[in-house]
């Protein structure tokens, strides 16, 4: 069983244009466990992709204070690459587009990133899962041959992200908003996909800020952040509840003076 | 400087240009290269010996040494030899013409189509210098490709000018792929141009991989109405390499098409300027000319500039340029190394993308792969000096 816990997690911008820095993160605490699926849910602006990109290691996200720890080690310290390679996997809101280097090539070089020199995956052994999960997610061979996400609609990349976790097979998946701009169809294919991944060496903390992606992917674990902090954690029936009162309930429910994006 | 022993075996009237470039070569300017000095560069030492090429004949078309041509196509040779790139347009031009010592002439029939693309390996040798001229002659509604691969052996300092002239005659259609791989201690001279006539249309492809100081002049003349040209160069710098590109398209006819895309990708304390001029001349109407000159830089001691230059003397055409100098795209990166790749290595995927176009059009695997080897090595070359200085 692996582990990936956050504690007391600070963390700060920089606005590239004023250098004014703000805290986004103020205080998160979080432990999770291979075998588990979370759901962080949260209004807009509350701190939900700051917290991903964090663990992921994303350069313009500075930790302040608190630590994140793999497996019992801190990761803090590690660059990006070295994360991934060690089990976390980040499916992205806006995946980059990256001209002239296939997708195949591109899934080929991801696995192989992680295995030993000397025992680089088989072209067969590629292919073949490669094949087993293209007909899971309902895509064609073309899409492989293509340009990575270059040109690709929005439903596209989505699908594209959920390719590479079932091909990387990571830990720990942290799926951004996998279901923003994704019609009903492609939403039941993205979370087919997440819950073939489902079993003990696996655990995914998924972002959203609709219930709807929860009917698909049931969470073990639903967590609330408002205004930087986790401010509720209940089981998959608090997703249901938010659905109904509103984030503005729960927080006056817990008294909290938190100004929501859309009030 | 005298011609020594070059004329021996050589027709008069080849001498003749010989003699009467000898006595330009000191009066007339260097080539000019915005932005870019090389003025007090050592580019015209003369030479002493021919340097023979030996290709075996095929049937359909010619293709041989330049001085044998000389002898048995005469006519051919005189007729084309020198009417792209005059030999009194500027010193180094008049340096070639009075002391070329190594030549090739393909001359391909009207309506001949060759499938398979011809393959020229020049390998310069770096004890003299080279000066080498390669002529080529696409008869009408011919068809073909051609390649050509420039190395060097050896280590010592010396000096190469290189000159490549094409004569695309009426919808006659050419694949001129150049892979140039010249030494570190090579200074070097290129000056390529093609002349294109009516609906011909001639697909540049250049890999300018040199390892010493560059000057490059890459021409097309688009003459005839409905010509054609798509001129796609790569380039990686390196060390302290010195290297100024002029990429030029010239609409003289009407509904011409001519459009560039140069890719340069600067490491260590390399400088790379590449100049893309666009050229419209009255009464080209329907021309279009568009441009992208696009510089990545791999280490912050290095430079490069990217200018578009358009002189536009005609209404009625489509022109457009787009420039950028800057460094490797920071979400790519990321993206690419939050799937477990290393920096270095998603470093070189994020390059070739971007250098993508022009590989993608390079019409022969082999040479293809080759290119992007060479590539591979003088990136990983230039990110381990990058780390360490």
């Amino acid at each position: 069983m692996a582990t990936l816990e956050v504690k007391n997690l600070h963390v700060e911008v920089e606005d590239e244009e004023t250098k004014n820095k703000k805290e986004i993160l103020k205080g998160v605490n979080l432990l999770m466990k291979t075998g588990e699926i979370h759901a962080i849910m949260g209004p807009n602006g509350t701190g939900k992709s700051t917290l991903s990109q964090t663990i992921m290691g994303q350069k313009n996200y500075h930790v302040t204070n608190g630590d994140i720890l793999l497996n019992g080690e801190s990761i803090l310290d590690m660059p990006v690459d070295q994360r991934a390679r060690k089990g976390l996997f980040l499916a992205m809101q806006y995946p980059a587009e990256i001209q002239g280097v296939t997708n195949a090539e591109f899934l080929r070089a991801a696995i192989n990133a992680r295995r030993p020199a000397d025992d680089k995956i088989s072209v067969m052994d590629f292919l073949k899962e490669l094949d087993k999960n293209l007909e899971l997610l309902d895509m064609s061979q073309a899409m492989t041959e293509r340009y990575l996400n270059e040109g690709f609609s929005g439903g596209e990349k989505k699908r594209n992200e959920i390719l590479q976790l079932l091909m990387i097979k990571p830990s720990f998946a942290l799926l951004d908003e996998i279901d923003s701009g994704l019609d009903i169809d492609a939403l039941k294919v993205v979370s087919k996909g997440v819950n073939s991944m489902r079993g003990d060496n696996f655990g995914a903390l998924i972002i959203t800020h609709y219930q709807r992606l929860l009917n698909y992917i049931k969470p073990d674990v639903v967590h609330v952040m408002m205004d930087g902090k986790i401010v509720k954690t209940g089981s998959a029936d608090l997703a249901q509840k938010l659905e109904n009162e509103g984030y503005a309930g729960l927080r006056d429910e817990l008294g909290l003076k938190v100004n929501l994006v859309d009030d | 400087m005298t011609l020594e022993n070059l004329t021996i075996n050589e027709p008069d009237w080849f001498v003749q240009k010989r003699l009467t470039a000898l006595g330009l070569a000191d009066k007339l300017p260097l080539p000019t290269m915005q932005r870019f000095d090389f003025h007090n560069w050592q580019l015209t030492p003369p030479t002493r010996t021919i340097i023979k090429t030996n290709i075996a004949s095929p049937d359909n078309y010619i293709l041989m040494d330049l001085f044998d041509a000389s002898n048995e196509y005469p006519d051919l040779v005189q007729k084309y030899l020198y009417s792209i790139i005059k030999a009194d347009e500027n010193k180094l031009m008049a340096y070639h013409a009075a002391f070329v010592n190594h030549g090739v002439f393909l001359y391909v029939p009207k309506n001949t189509v060759i499938e398979k693309p011809i393959e020229l390996e020049l390998q310069q040798d770096s004890s003299q210098p080279f000066v080498s001229h390669v002529l080529v002659v696409a008869g009408e509604n011919s068809k073909f490709s051609l390649i050509q691969k420039t190395t060097t052996k050896g280590n010592q300092a010396s000096v190469a000018n290189c000159v490549v002239e094409i004569k695309a005659l009426t919808n006659s259609e050419i694949k001129y792929a150049a892979v140039d791989e010249l030494g570190q201690n090579v200074t070097s001279y290129l000056s390529r141009r093609a002349d294109v006539d009516r609906d011909a249309y001639v697909d540049w492809s250049i890999g300018l991989m040199n390892e010493g100081n560059t000057v490059a002049d890459f021409d097309t003349d688009l003459k005839g109405t409905g010509a054609h040209s798509e001129i796609k160069v790569v380039d990686i710098t390196a060390g302290k390499q010195l290297e100024g590109v002029n990429t030029r398209v010239t609409n003289y006819g009407k509904k011409t098409i001519g459009n560039i895309n140069q890719r340069g990708v600067i490491t260590d304390h390399s400088r790379l300027i590449f100049n893309g001029i666009g050229h419209i001349i009255k009464g080209a109407s329907g021309a279009n000319a568009e441009q992208q000159n696009r510089v990545l830089m791999m280490s912050s001691h290095a430079h490069g500039d990217a200018n578009p230059i358009l002189l536009i003397d005609e209404n009625d055409v489509l022109a457009g340029h787009a420039a950028s100098v800057g460094q490797v795209d920071q979400n790519q990166l990321y993206y690419l190394m939050s799937r477990g790749l290393d920096k270095k290595t998603a470093q070189r995927m994020v390059i070739r993308g971007f250098l993508g176009d022009v590989l993608v059009s390079i019409p022969s695997k082999a040479i293809r792969e080759q290119l992007v080897q060479t590539i591979e090595r003088k990136l990983a070359n230039g990110q381990e000096i990058s780390e360490n200085s």
